[in-house]
């Protein structure tokens, strides 16, 4: 998104004009401060409160009084939270990768290998995107259930292995590779599948990048698929999400361990939305909207 | 060009052998990938249907059950009420989204310093995750909360059944605000400005400008943001579970389609798996009714 940064053409001095534009400017610049603060205070609040002990946590202060880490270390000895951490961290590593080399596999071919029945395996592709990802609930489970799998990563992991949205990316994006670097590589003997691995896919690093990110982000904050197939009282193997939700079920006025909670939940993609924001804005309005 | 010139002069089996190689290899790469969406997603569809024909509980398959199913899904009460929320919700969310959206992209829109910084911070929480989001929400507008105390009230607001619907309504209107307002900047800013400098030489006011120009341009954005975010809205879960605790609140007050179907299969005593997935045929049929119209209406825009 690149932004016009022509300076504002130097106009005439018109006092009466300049004034309220000034006045105009300040305007702007109120609403903006006030919207910005509907934003931010939820997240400070929930920080703030993290520290806070359990009666103090219903006081409409902006300090804690006193102050205690007291709720951050009972999500840590007394909840499972780093079980809960270590589960969401292992699900999104494993689903980013396989969903990073069977889209990339999958697109590459799709853009640029010729084969019979390639449009119509395209469009079947295309189709699944027709069908909301939360209908596949019951078949799914009733599956995953009749092979063993139930309760397992295994089962989350091949269920997400690459979707219709991510094979899309990939796809157009190597179709925006001069098809110059596959002769070259094709002249110096290179197989189809060394062209792809040593050639197109270190080409295709920006794309990836913008996918990885992406595909964490949904992993993440995945709530519903964790809740399905380890939700029903399976709590070792309960991904951030499933363990907050339950903390929040069960322990209703816990607020200083949920808001702690909270924040854990959030910050990874806080940060990762700050280090890589063009991602993730380039990705939406390219992309369309995902579920 | 040089390969061309070379698969003409090359002699005609080679050639064959070439494309058989490459539609070879073609079909290796895509292997897993169409093996991955066969068994986890045509599959599916198809187990869906065929589940949602027969008597199938927690121990399987109990016969067929021809178009019992369905009946029992459309006559029951409960989902009549999962559908009177669910359009209440989305006819509340959605305008709310539209409005919020564009009012965010005037803003960020505008010559202001920083507003890279401010568009960030206005589609930052539409990336959070929605348990921690909607668990601060939760915190704030619980019955002895902040927000009460601040304004000396005393109301349940996610916890009353007349009021829970529009608290996820004012809720998810925050939350999904940021993405409408990059689709509604980037329809802002595709519109030429020659049409503004008219309207500067006309001397209309920035108000009247908007109404008469701005608003009218941005036709298509608003056609599909209400298409795109009102199939969206159908969807809600997510919310409703944590909210309601997965119980679906009180007297039914959360139920949408999508909980209608996770509480006939994990719902306390269920494991009515035939019915949830009638309730899930039924619920697709809604979706596609509404995706064709947005293909077709946005299709013909576009032209």
């Amino acid at each position: 998104m690149a932004l016009q940064t022509t300076a504002a053409a130097v106009e005439p001095p018109i006092p009466g004009h300049a004034r309220s534009l000034v006045a105009r400017r300040a305007l702007i610049y109120a609403v903006l401060a006030a919207v910005a603060l509907l934003f931010f205070v939820p997240f400070l609040w929930s920080l703030v409160t993290s520290f806070k002990t359990i009666p103090d946590s219903v006081n409409v202060t902006a300090f804690p009084h006193p102050w205690t880490g007291a709720a951050w270390h009972d999500l840590w000895t007394n909840y499972s939270f780093p079980t809960y951490i270590k589960n969401s961290v292992f699900l999104a590593a494993a689903v980013v990768s396989c969903s990073l080399f069977i889209s990339g596999l999958g697109g590459y071919a799709f853009a640029r290998l010729r084969f019979p029945g390639r449009n119509l395996l395209f469009l079947l592709v295309l189709a699944t995107l027709m069908v909301p990802d939360q209908l596949r609930l019951i078949p799914i489970f009733v599956m995953i259930v009749n092979w063993g799998l139930y309760g397992s990563f295994w089962g989350y992991i091949m269920i997400n292995l690459v979707s219709a949205t991510n094979l899309f990316f990939m796809r157009q994006y190597f179709l925006t590779i001069p098809k110059d670097f596959e002769e070259a590589a094709k002249l110096d003997g290179a197989g189809y599948f060394k062209t792809f691995w040593r050639v197109m896919l270190p080409l295709a690093l920006p794309a990836m990048a913008a996918l990885a990110i992406l595909q964490f982000q949904g992993t993440w904050n995945d709530f519903f698929w964790p809740l399905i197939l380890f939700g029903q009282g399976n709590p070792s193997h309960y991904t951030l999400q499933l363990g907050l939700q339950e903390l929040h079920t069960q322990y209703t006025t816990l607020w200083p361990q949920i808001m702690a909670g909270s924040v854990i939940a959030i910050l990874p993609i806080l940060v990762i939305f700050l280090a890589f924001q063009r991602y993730f804005i380039s990705g939406v309005v390219s992309a369309g909207v995902k579920g | 060009m040089a390969a061309v010139a070379e698969a003409a002069r090359a002699p005609r089996t080679s050639m064959l052998g070439a494309r058989l190689r490459e539609a070879g290899w073609g079909y290796a790469f895509v292997l897993v990938p169409m093996a991955v969406f066969g068994l986890f997603f045509v599959y599916p569809f198809a187990y869906m249907l065929y589940i949602s024909f027969h008597h199938w509980g927690i121990l399987g398959n109990q016969g067929s059950a021809g178009w019992g199913n369905f009946g029992e899904v459309i006559h029951d009460p409960i989902y009549r009420t999962a559908l009177k929320n669910i359009a209440e919700y989305a006819i509340g969310v959605v305008p709310l989204e539209m409005a919020l959206g564009l009012s965010l992209a005037l803003i960020v829109n505008a010559k202001i310093r920083g507003r890279n910084f401010f568009r960030s911070a206005f589609y930052f929480p539409s990336l959070a995750s929605s348990v921690a989001i909607t668990t601060i929400a939760l915190y704030i507008f619980s019955y002895n909360g902040p927000f009460n105390h601040l304004f000396g009230l005393s109301t349940d607001w996610f916890g009353t059944a007349s009021t829970d619907t529009w608290a996820i309504v004012g809720l998810n209107g925050w939350t999904t605000s940021g993405t409408v307002m990059l689709f509604y900047l980037a329809a802002l800013q595709s519109i030429p400005t020659d049409v503004y400098e008219a309207a500067a030489v006309d001397n209309t006011t920035g108000w009247r400008t908007f109404w008469r120009i701005t608003f009218p341009l941005l036709k298509p954005a608003h056609f599909f943001v209400l298409v795109v975010f009102g199939i969206g809205a159908l969807k809600l879960f997510d919310q409703s579970y944590i909210v309601s605790g997965g119980t679906g609140g009180p007297d039914y007050s959360l139920y949408n389609p999508i909980l209608y179907i996770y509480e006939d299969a994990f719902g306390p005593g269920a494991g009515a798996f035939g019915l949830a997935a009638a309730a899930g045929v039924i619920f697709f049929l809604l979706i596609l009714a509404l995706t064709l119209v947005q293909w077709l209406t946005i299709g013909r825009q576009e032209r």
